[in-house]
This record gives structure tokens, sequence and C-alpha cells, in this order.
């Protein structure tokens, strides 16, 4: 059997393409589409930086294959702001609370946390943590990210810190 | 929290946003997998499944005959290649482990390189991967290091004994007989095991040769290295590679050099006619990215009546695998050195031994000396329990004070500007550590096993040596005013472009959103060594304040000039220049540097055209030293073993802070790295040599269910240098371990737990339990 | 770390995967969410030369009541069961088991049906279709069976399912009456698969005394494990008598393959798994006593 034909939707906009069967859905993404946000980390299903909405639902795009995705829509880390840049309040959180380093892992976790707040809007602590833990991160410590979460769900969050001149002295 | 605003007097200790966020949160990064090149190729690596076997035939006509496969190269195609092969950092001149290309004659561990496949895609070069028959003759391997040395099974025939080099030597007669006539001699065998910086983007490179210059795309903390190497192994001139890193997804330490496959893709694109590209994949990366903190030390103080320590002493042993990277033997050093900590030793020494396996390399990971802290604190905690003494007085009693300083321990290492007693004492204040032992004791009593950890350590940072002993900046202010700052690069998470904007915004009194940054391109940046050894944040500073200066001086005489004032009364500030006192006196940075560019008849003599300039700092010191204390909370279930980490404390001091959130992020990042090796991470082998952590189901990062929320309290005490800033990306990494192995000693205190062996894995501490009773 | 290749089918009703396996024999493999199976084919653990996709059959997905039971389409994804409110009042043992399957981006794509037939002996709904008795709906050219959980486990990683079958539903009893249920595992990190758990099910009667109870162990055996000593020992005691220790150490007293690896020896596996037991039954008869 040769490429199958597939048609999607991928961040709103029709997609076609021939694949063939064993293609990722992460790497239709990548190479096919060229939205090389969709990051991959490990490639078989742990590490979650290949996050992708898959009919609104996060799914690990490296565990899923370019032919099952046919019919269906695909939102990837590029489609979540707005048309202009502007960042989505998940992806403002992650700037404002510092949760994210090198931004490899950052699409997934923006991704995941995306749909995560979508069906869980007032999560416990706990509940974050859970919702996080499909997603490795290795510079952060998960600090910044968590904070975001707490933050983009609408509930601030008081930073710890004891002494320093981590003020700030222009707002 | 809030950040502040543009327009802000002074940006610098203050916690603006990253310039690198909308990029990298919108998945407009540019990572190397994301760099495509017309008619690109794609490398896997055929390796070897042994941990050490003869390399007989390798037939790779089934390979070739696969349709979209180009090349199949093994080590006679490459390795003949390779001119000179030796890192900047160390020097030519070091008595160097070998490091061929591809593996030659024998394969030496499990992931060992053995041929290289090139295809049109990444899939097609991993079916041919499988059909390159490889002739293995199976030897026996030296897995355990631990044994290895003296035995006849030899890694590299050599190297005898299986002993890479030694450094130090026996206690001194004096430190003996301290030890031997102390009142109590506490003598221990501490084992950490192998674990990984793993960054979550593997590494990889794509190479491109275009006539005679060669374009490297690559994932790196250290661009100009890679260049500087790569040129010597392929016998070119250094100008004529240029080496272009944009977004690295961490490094940590296994980004600081290239390494065999980064020779193996140069050397195999100077024989294609199309760009080749390799990124390497989780299980390459687990296999054979390298290791790290595999090691052990026989360690022993003598401590008398008062609880004051007479002496210490480690013998110390590690494994380097079968091709380290770099030469570790001279890096093992810090571990003897460092080992006397922040206390007052007043004699020391240390035996340090390098030894081969045939296992993964020996790499560079964050705070590569970490075992001198994990050793002593852990020896520090047993030795007081075994006193009778509260581990912390007794720390207290031997802890450095600012009225020592400088100091130069018993091996000569020479602190200056730290706090270490100052920031135990604020880790303990954040912690409550007597309402602590008070609710540890109430609920021992109600069979729950609390327990609490520290670790106070100093460290080396930004070691001004040699290849890092400078680091250059460009600043442009272009013709519309608007800045451009150009550093050498290697950013991998650690907010490189962030600083150098805030300090940049800074030193020129510019609008921080007038300046931008370019890093991590050879071609157009100045020469540096790039992120590692916690050194970027001093030395961009202090490259950023020397090109500045320069500049300063351009723009004051232009706005003086140009608002009939003394130059001593212009301030820069919010991108103008300004006459101190008389507000409305001001010219914007965009009407001075039309004036440089464009109106040259309107510059005040003596001054050229334009407003660029370069320049260099040379560190002004041989290291500037931090210090932190950590200080971990913890519950063990002694029925499973878990470990449930309830609070954790990181008192630092790195001097002023360039942005607190970087520092903290620093920090956190580190910490959790160090939480993992303690708890979770292990590359662990079995007794023939086979790597059983290949994949993230089997090497267990910790998530974000595993960690506490991590408090930070910062003691800023200025170093020489730059801003009086001090290195802060490793100490996270050294800190960690030892505090959560002494939190879990303690709260196992009561059923008679000793701990020296990581990783802390829920079955080993049952074992503990089990071997205590 | 790309997959071999492999042909592709998608089939839109039950009968023409079947008829696919049929054609196809054993060359062939069955994909349902593929959360397990993409990762072997990643890391060519598994190479197979067609691959029969069940995410277009619709007949094979929903949760209905069946004559008092709960019967669950094999190709269900786990989040639905974690959605269904029919499932958290029927059948609350496999709704708590849910959420302790990987990570919620994992039970999107995974199903109960996938779940069951890879039958990883640490895995939870093994376990949990095992203690509550589940029957297997089983779809093969020749018709429909139907085998029971007892029967369907037949070692590791390996089912009752010929190369010609397809698990089309599994079909919960509903125990009702002063019931209690938990589901207790330990795994190095949340969403690892377990160490060691137990999914138990306990009925009181009006006199405090057990009527029957269930107990379902994973991570203990080269196949999910029936706790079966325990249960018996509890069927007819009073609850205020029973030695919650005593029901752990009962429960792992006669396994005879439990597993050892990396994570720990088969002795600390036991003991685990005896603690989770204990747990387990601490909280499933406390919960039965108030209800």
């Amino acid at each position: 059997m040769g490429d199958i034909e597939i048609e999607l939707q991928v961040n709103g906009e029709a997609s076609r393409a021939a694949v063939p069967p064993r293609l990722t859905l992460a790497d239709y993404l990548r190479e096919r589409c060229g939205l090389t946000g969709t990051h991959l980390g490990c490639e078989h299903g742990v590490c979650g930086a290949c996050s992708v909405l898959l009919d609104g639902e996060a799914v690990r795009a490296c565990l899923v294959f370019a032919v099952q995705a046919n019919g269906r829509e695909v939102t990837t880390i590029e489609g979540l702001g707005g048309p202009d840049g502007d960042l989505s309040s998940v992806q403002a959180a992650f700037r404002d609370h510092h949760g994210l380093q090198c931004g490899f892992c950052t699409p997934g976790f923006v991704v995941s946390v995306t749909a995560f707040l979508r069906d869980n809007p007032d999560p416990t602590d706990q509940q974050i943590r859970e919702g996080l833990s499909g997603n490795l991160c290795r510079c952060t410590g998960y600090q910044g990210i968590f904070a975001a979460v707490r933050a983009a769900a609408g509930e601030s969050t008081t930073a710890v810190a004891v002494g320093g001149s981590g003020t700030d002295p222009g707002s | 929290m809030t950040t502040i605003q543009t327009g802000a007097a002074r940006y610098t200790g203050t916690r603006v946003h990253r310039v690198e966020d909308a990029r990298l949160l919108t998945g407009r990064g540019t990572f190397v997998d994301d760099v495509t090149r017309p008619g690109m190729l794609h490398a896997c690596f055929v390796r070897s499944p042994f941990a050490r076997a003869r390399i007989g035939a390798i037939d790779a006509s089934a390979a070739l005959a696969l349709p979209g496969v180009r090349a199949v190269f093994t080590a006679a195609d490459l390795n003949p290649g390779v001119h000179e092969q030796w890192y900047t950092s160390m020097g030519k001149n070091v008595p160097d482990t070998p490091r061929p290309a591809m593996a030659e004659g024998e394969a030496r561990f499990v992931g060992d390189p053995v041929a290289l496949v090139v295809a049109t895609d990444r899939y097609v070069a991993e079916d041919a991967v499988e059909l390159v028959d490889v002739d293995y003759d199976p030897l026996p391997p030296v897995v355990d290091y631990a044994t290895a040395q003296g035995g006849d099974t030899l890694v590299h025939e050599a190297y005898a004994g299986n002993v890479a080099g030694s450094l130090g030597g026996p206690p001194s007669d004096d430190l003996t007989a301290a030890l031997d006539n102390a009142a109590h001699d506490v003598h221990l065998t501490i084992h950490q095991q192998a674990y990984a910086p793993v960054p979550m983007e593997t590494r990889g490179l794509i190479a491109e040769w275009s006539g005679d210059e060669l374009t490297v795309w690559t994932a790196t903390q250290a661009p100009h290295e890679v260049r500087m190497f790569l040129a010597r192994v392929l016998g070119i001139g250094e100008h004529q590679v240029r080496v272009i890193m944009r977004d690295t997804g961490g490094g940590f330490g296994e980004k600081v050099i290239p390494m065999r496959e980064d020779m193996c893709i140069a050397l195999a694109a100077t024989k294609l006619p199309a760009p080749l590209k390799w990124i390497e994949d989780r299980r390459e990366n687990l296999l054979a990215a390298g290791m790290s903190r595999h090691e052990h030390g026989d360690v022993r103080m003598g401590i008398d009546d008062e609880g004051r320590i007479v002496g210490a002493y480690i013998d110390h042993t590690q494994d380097i695998g079968a091709y380290p990277a770099p030469w570790p033997v001279g890096t093992a050093a810090a571990v003897g050195m460092l080992f006397p900590g922040p206390y007052r030793v007043p004699l020391a020494g240390f035996r340090t031994t390098s030894v081969f396996s045939n296992t993964s390399a020996r790499i560079a990971y964050r705070g590569p000396w970490q075992f001198e802290s994990l050793a002593r604190e852990v020896l520090l905690d047993i030795a007081a329990r075994r006193i009778g003494m509260d581990p912390i007085e007794l720390r207290r009693r031997n802890l450095l004070q600012r009225d020592e300083l400088p100091y130069a321990n018993a091996n000569g290492m020479p602190y200056s500007d730290v706090t270490p007693a100052e920031t135990l004492d604020q880790a303990l204040a954040m912690l409550d550590y007597d309402a602590f032992r008070r609710e540890q004791a109430e609920a021992r009593a109600a069979g729950r096993y609390l327990g609490v950890g520290t670790c106070t350590y100093v460290e080396p940072t930004t070691t001004g040596m040699s290849y890092y002993g400078t680091e250059g900046a460009t600043i442009r202010i272009e013709p519309s005013g608007k800045i451009n700052v150009y550093v050498a690069g290697g950013s991998t998470g650690n907010s490189l472009e962030t600083a150098v904007v805030q300090l940049t915004a800074d030193a020129l009194g510019a609008d921080i959103a007038d300046v931008r940054t370019i890093q991590g391109d050879t071609a157009v940046t100045p020469f540096g060594a790039g992120t590692g050894g916690s050194r970027s944040g001093s030395m961009l500073a202090g490259a950023v304040r020397e090109t500045a200066s320069l500049l300063r001086a351009k723009l004051v005489a232009i706005a003086a000039h140009q608002l009939e004032a003394s130059p001593d009364d212009i301030e820069l500030t919010e991108s103008h220049a300004r006459v101190r006192g008389t507000p409305t006196a001001s010219v914007s940075l965009a009407r001075i540097a039309d004036i440089a560019y464009f109106k040259p008849h309107k510059l005040p003599p003596g001054i050229d055209v334009g407003l660029e300039a370069s320049a260099r700092y040379r560190a002004e010191s041989p290291t500037i030293w931090a210090n932190a204390s950590h200080v971990c909370t913890c519950e063990v279930d002694v029925t499973t073993g878990a470990v449930t980490i309830d609070r954790y404390i990181v008192s630092e001091d790195c001097g002023p802070m360039i942005n607190p959130n970087v520092v903290e992020g620093q920090i956190a990042g580190g910490s959790v790295q160090g939480i993992g090796g303690a708890l979770f991470e292990h590359l662990v082998y079995d007794e023939d040599g086979n790597p059983l952590a290949t994949t993230f189901m089997d090497y267990l990062l910790p998530t974000a269910t595993d960690v506490p929320v991590i408090e930070y309290g910062h003691i800023e005490t200025p170093a020489p240098g730059p801003g009086g800033f001090k290195g802060v990306g490793e100490g996270g990494a050294i800190g960690a371990p030892p505090a959560v192995v002494n939190a879990v000693a303690d709260a196992l205190a009561p059923l008679g737990v000793e701990i020296t062996r990581l990783p802390l894995t829920p079955a080993a501490i049952v074992d503990l339990i089990e071997s205590a009773r | 770390m790309k997959p071999a290749p492999f042909d592709y089918h998608a089939p839109t009703t039950a009968d023409e995967a079947v008829g696919l396996l049929a054609e196809l024999g054993d060359t062939a493999k069955l994909i349902a969410g593929g959360q397990s199976l993409v990762p072997m084919l990643a890391l060519r653990l598994a190479v197979f030369e067609h691959l029969v996709d069940l995410g277009r059959v619709g007949d094979l997905r929903g949760v209905e009541h069946v004559d008092g039971s709960v019967r669950i389409g094999a190709a269900t994804t786990q989040a639905t069961v974690e959605r269904s409110a029919d499932v958290a009042a029927a059948v609350p043992l496999l709704a708590r088991a849910t959420p302790l399957i990987g990570h919620f981006q994992i039970r999107n794509r995974g199903t109960v049906g996938g779940s069951l037939a890879h039958a990883d002996p640490a895995a939870e709904y093994p376990a949990v279709a095992l203690a509550l008795d589940a029957s297997f709906e089983i779809l093969s050219p020749g018709g429909r069976r139907t085998v029971p959980a007892a029967d369907f486990f037949d070692g590791l990683w390996s089912t009752a399912l010929g190369d010609d079958e397809l698990l089309a539903a599994v079909t919960f009893p509903v125990w009702t009456g002063r019931c209690g249920f938990a589901v207790q595992e330990f795994a190095r990190r949340h969403g690892d698969f377990a160490i060691a758990g137990a999914a138990l099910a306990v009925e009181l009667g009006d006199d405090d005394r057990v009527r029957r109870c269930a107990i379902g162990l994973l991570g203990l055996g080269s196949t999910p494990e029936r706790a079966t000593a325990a249960e018996e020992a509890l069927v007819g005691a009073g609850v205020d008598d029973v030695d919650a220790e005593e029901v752990g150490r009962l429960a792992v007293s006669a396994l005879d393959a439990v597993p050892s690896d990396l994570h720990g020896s088969a002795d600390y596996r036991r003991r685990v798994g005896a603690a989770m037991v204990t747990r387990a039954w601490r909280a499933a008869s406390e919960e039965a006593r108030r209800g």
C-alpha cells in the first residue's frame, strides 16, 4: 500500500496531502505543514512536548498517525494566540510567571493547559499538578509553570521570596 | 507578580518580561530540528548492541539497496578525516582520553556509533540502519567502574588498570594523626548513581557545505567552541566555519562541547552533495549522550569534643565511561579541593581517580564537582547523629563567618565574598527549624516519619581561566536610534537575551523596548566561550559594560555639543540625553544617531561618525564565589518507601540579581534536577553492560506532582567584577541531592537507618528500613 | 525513533474490522487509542505489516445499561468513562480507576478495550474487570462469544483473543446495596504504571457482615490477579472484626509470579501490594459502612 490521501483542518485551514501511513501527526505538522512549534522530545508518548488539540482534546501528536487525523481538526501552538501575534491568556500567564526557560517543552504545556483549564476552570492545586504531570520540563522545576496555571485559572498566587532586590521600580 | 514598564530608570535587578518569550510561546522559536535546508539529507547511526565487541566486517549492501538511502559511512570512511581533535576549554596539551569519531576496531559501550546511514528522510534512514550487517565478536566488558581499577580486562589497551588518571594523594601525616586522635573519627563510603543532564531537546546539527565554507546549525551552549572544534577536526580555517544557533532546548552541560556524533556528521557532510541533518532521538540521548555523577568517595572526618572539625579527607573514584568528554581527570580535582566546603577545616586532603568502564561517556553536568557537597553534607549529618548533636548545631560550630574572609581552605581554595552562615540562618528562619522539630516529634509519636535535611555549599563560578577568561560585546546603535547588542550566545533557557538587553538598556540609558540582541551566530557575533560554569551573568555584564562605556562617552559628547552643555551635566535615560536639572534640554537617542550617521558636520571635534563599538571584558578575578543553603523537609511512608517533599527552601547568595525571575528559575530548575537525582533518575546498566533506562518510561524525570513549591531567600553580597554579579546556573543541582538525602535520613533516623547510597528509590528505602531492623 | 512501514486500514464497522483480521491473519494488529502500541512501534519493539484502526468504528463506542449491568463499547475512550456520570454511579470501581491511567492526554486517546486487550498486568482496567467478574464480548468472523474475565487474561500481555478476533464490549455488573469501592496503587510517579495496586469492592449486610468482597491485584503477576484467599476469608466476617493488615497479607500470600524489575524486587512488590490492599479495604469498608 502506498501513500494515503488525507484532508484535515489545521488551525482552521484545510490541509491536504498524500502521506505514508507511518507518518506521525507530529511529523506531518512539522514537515508537511511547516508548523515546527510542535516539538519532539521523546517520540514515545511520555514527555508531552508534541501535544496538540485533536478535535479539541489534548493528545500526543507522536502517538497519532497523520492518517488517523484524516477528517479531523487539529490545533497546534501556532493556532492558539490571536492572529496578530497576541498571546492567549495561557500564553500570557506563562510569560508573566516565568513559566518557560528554554521554551522547548513550552508548546506542549501551553496546549495541554489550554485544554485542561477549559475542562477544569476552577482547579485545586493538586488538580493542576496532576494536569501538568503528563508534560516534562527540565528547566523550570515546574515552579513558574504551576504559578502560571494557577494565575490563568483566575486565582493569583503569591511568590515566596525573602530578601533580595527583586522589586519592581517601574510599576 | 508585576513586571516593569518600558522607560523605567533601571532594569537591572527587576523582573522584566523575557525578550525570548514571544516567539517561544507561540511556537515560532527556531530549534535546530526546525531548520530545513534545500536537498537536506538525514542521518541515523548504527550503534553497538554490545558493551564491548570487536568490530568485524560491515556489510551495508542491503541498506544501500533501499530506495532513499544515499550513503553508509564507517570508521574507515570518516576517521581518517580527523585532523586535530581537542577542546579549547582544556587546551591542546592535556593528556586527553581517546575520542574517535566512529568506533574503530572495537565497540566500547552499548550505543557506540559503528556506522552512519544517510537517507532522504529519517524514517528511511532508520529502516536502513536495521539492514546494516555488522559482524561483532563480543568481548567481556568492564561494566562496574568500582571494581575495574587494576583489572586485567581493559576498556582501552593504553590505560593499564583502566585508570585515566589520578590526582592528589594519601592523607598527610599531620592529617592522619589529627583524624586518628580526634574524639570522633567518622569514616564512610558514599555512592552516587549515574544520572544525566537530559535536556528536553536532544542533541542535533545540520552541516552544509557551500564551496569551501561550512555552515552548521546546532543545539549548543557554545557556538564558537563548535566552530573552533570542527575547524580543527576538518583541518580548515576557523573563518571557513559558521555556526548558528537560535534556540537551544536546554543543555545543562551536555551541549557545552561538541561530541563524537558532531564530528561524524561534519566529516560525513564533506562526502555528500547536500546538507546533512542529524537529530538525536531520545533513546540515543539516554544511550549515548553521556552520563554524570557516577562516583563514590571514601570520606573521613575528625571532630573534637566540642564539635569542631579537625580534619577531613576524601578518596574519590569516578566512572568516566568509555569516551569521556572533555578530559575528566583535571575537573575531578574540584571534588577534592572543595570537599571542606564552607567550614573551618584546618587539615584536609584528597585523592581522585578516574576509571574507565564500557558505558556511556562521562560528560559535564551542572556543577560537575557536586559530589563534594553530597559527600560532605551527608557525612556531617551522620557524624552529628553519631555524636549526638543536632546537625545544624554541628554546622554552626564550624561554618565560616564573614569576619574570617577571605579564607583559603586547607586545599588552597581562596574563598571570598561568601555568606554560608547567613544563608543557612535565613533558610532555617524561613522554615522555623524549632517549630519543625516540634512537629516532627509529634508526628513520630503518631507513627509518622518526618525529616529535615540541609546542605550548605560554596561554589566557584565564572572561572576566569584562558578560554573562559574574556567575553566580548558589540553594540550598534542603528541610525534610527534602535540598539542591537551582539554577544556570542549559547543561551539554553538561561535567558541570556533578556539579561543582555537589560544590562545594555541600563548601560546606555535606553528604553528597554529600544534594545534587542543578536546571539548565536559566529559570523556576526564576537568570540565568546558560551554558557557554562555559571559564567554568563558576570562575563556578559562585563562585556556590555566595556562596550557601552565607549558608546556612552560618544553619546554624551554629541549630546553635550548639541545641547551646548558640559558633558559632565549630561545624563542618559529613557533613550534621551538630558541636561541634569534642566528637563527641557534633551535630545533623543534617535536624534543623536541621526547626527552620528548622517550629519557629521554636527559632531563635536574629535568624534568619529557612527555609533558602533566593540570591546572585550577580561575577568577581574580567577573565580567568583557564590554560596547557598538548601533546606528540605519530607515525609517518608515506611511501608512503601515513598518520599513526599513538604517544603523546599533555598537561600542563595549570587550577589545582586540581574533579573530575580531568572535567578529563581535557575535555582528551581537546578534544585529539581537534584531532587530527580536523589529520588528518581538512574542511568542504570545490567551486569552485562546493557543500559536499562533508555526511554522516558524507565529514566524517570521528576514531574509537577513530584516537586514542592520552592521558597527562595536572597542574600546579595557583591562579588568583585561588574555589577557584583555572581554565577547561579549550577548551584541548585549541587545543593539539592544532599538536602534531600539528609531529610530522608533524618526521617528514618529513629529506625536506625543511615543513608550512604543513591538513588533513594522507594524500594531502596524499604531495603534500608528492613536492614536496620 | 520512527516506526517501520505498515499498511493502514480504517474500517467503519466492527464486522468490517473482523473481516480484515480474518483476511490479514497475524500480520495485522488492531490499533485503538494507540497509547501503548505506538510507542512500541516507534521503538521498533513491535512490527506489523498491517494496522487495522478501530478509530472510525462507531458501533464499538458508548456506555449503556443492559439488564442491570453496564456495557461499555471497547473503543470508548478512557476520557469518556472518566466523564460519565453513569459509570461513576453504576460502576464506581471503574470510575475511580480511570484517573489513575496515565495522564489526561493519554486518556483522551486510550480506550477501554485497548487497555483490556493489551492486558498489561500493571494496568488498572484489567484488575478492575477481573475483580468485578466483567464479561468480554468477542467478535470473530464466526460470530460473537462471551468470555468471563477469569478466562480472558491468560498470560503476560496475552488474552483469550484469537488473531481474527476483536474485543467488542465489556459488561460490568452493577453492585447495589451497602457497598464500598476503592482503588489504591503505588507508582513511582503520578501516571506511571503501578508497582502494585488493588481494586477492591465490598458489600456489607445490614448486620455489618461482609456479604461479598472482590479484590483485583495489579502489578503482582504476569496477569492481573484475584486475591481469592482474602476474599473468602472476608465473606461472613463482621466488618469491625477484620484486621485490615491481615487482609493485605492474605491477599498477596498465594502469589507465585510476582515480577521483579528496576523499580523493585518481587518481595518489595508483595509488600506494597499488601499495603495497597490494606488501604483499599479500609477505604472501601468505611464507605460501605456509611452506605
